[in-house]
């Protein structure tokens, strides 16, 4: 049996504690660990204290939305080469090249399928 | 969207039907939403602080046939609604809902009017949006028409023969899901 160390560590950012839900359902089954975050604010301060391998993150979020999240992170040396993919309602090619800018590593419009995202982890973390 | 083409500076009042799997949102005191619901379900949201309100109309299927609804697409249609309204400028703390619909009229189909209300009062339980008013259930369709700007709601009791079929919302296309790298 895996241990949760051994686990790829996600941390999940969305709002909305329905897709939260959903989220850690559908990549706890596939064998990752999940942490979650409910904005960029709260993921930004669960990122000072903890570790994770992939950041899987909404854009519409109050406080600090996902662009601003991954501005910020990739200001910092210690993420500055971290998975960061964004999922989202979003479909306009404007908000993708907008992430694209920020320095998003994938974009997933949603409704997402839980293999296909699970797969996309495992591509940007091996 | 399509209200963008309508120019609203010509009407009084401007009635636009909510079709199945659509969600429209606006600010303009003019605009009526109206839908037609038998099992399905229409979501009401508004946020009077900012004077903008939206309406979303969906069915959810179950995966299988002996399961629950698929409420991974639920949470989506939901999600999208909320989005275009906080896009309109919509408080999301100052959401209150309205829910209608979820009728169970056809025997092969008796439980799905039911357990599409019970997943659309969950999510909004979940959401932390409280319900202002609902009118779910029972075996008669019905009729909603919603006044985004005011937040005002009125659901009739119609025939039967008046509401669309019970098929399920589509899905959004196959490659919804699929990831692009940068």
């Amino acid at each position: 049996m895996t241990c949760a160390q051994e686990k790829t560590r996600i941390l999940t950012v969305d709002d909305s504690p329905s897709m939260r839900a959903l989220l850690k359902h559908a990549l706890t089954a596939e064998g990752f660990h999940v942490d979650q975050a409910d904005d960029g604010v709260s993921a930004l301060d669960w990122l000072k204290e903890n570790e994770c391998d992939v950041v899987i993150t909404d854009i519409n979020m109050p406080r600090m939305d996902g662009f601003g999240l991954i501005e910020h992170l990739r200001k910092g040396a210690i993420h500055e080469n971290r998975p960061i993919l964004v999922l989202t309602t979003e479909a306009s090619e404007e908000k993708k090249a907008q992430a694209r800018r920020a320095g998003a590593t994938g974009w997933i419009v949603k409704p997402f399928d839980a293999v296909k995202l699970a797969a996309a982890v495992r591509r940007v973390t091996h | 969207m399509l209200m963008e083409t309508i120019d609203f500076s010509k009407h009084k009042r401007v009635r636009l039907m909510v079709m199945q799997g659509q969600a429209r949102v606006s600010g303009d005191p003019r605009l009526e939403l109206t839908t037609v619901l038998g099992s399905c379900i229409a979501c009401c949201l508004y946020d009077a602080s900012n004077n903008i309100g939206g309406m979303n109309h969906f069915l959810l299927a179950s995966p299988s046939n002996d399961s629950g609804l698929d409420e991974h697409y639920g949470v989506y249609l939901m999600e999208v609604l909320i989005n275009e309204m906080l896009a309109y400028g919509a408080d999301r703390r100052m959401l209150r809902a309205h829910l209608y619909g979820g009728a169970n009229m056809s025997s092969g189909m008796s439980w799905i009017g039911t357990a599409n209300a019970e997943f659309a009062t969950s999510f909004l339980k979940a959401e932390g949006i409280p319900l202002v008013s609902q009118s779910v259930g029972g075996p008669s369709a019905r009729r909603v028409d919603f006044r985004p700007y005011h937040g005002q709601a009125r659901c009739r009791i119609v025939d039967n023969s008046q509401a669309p079929k019970d098929l399920p919302t589509p899905k959004p296309r196959e490659d919804h899901g699929d990831i692009e790298l940068f």
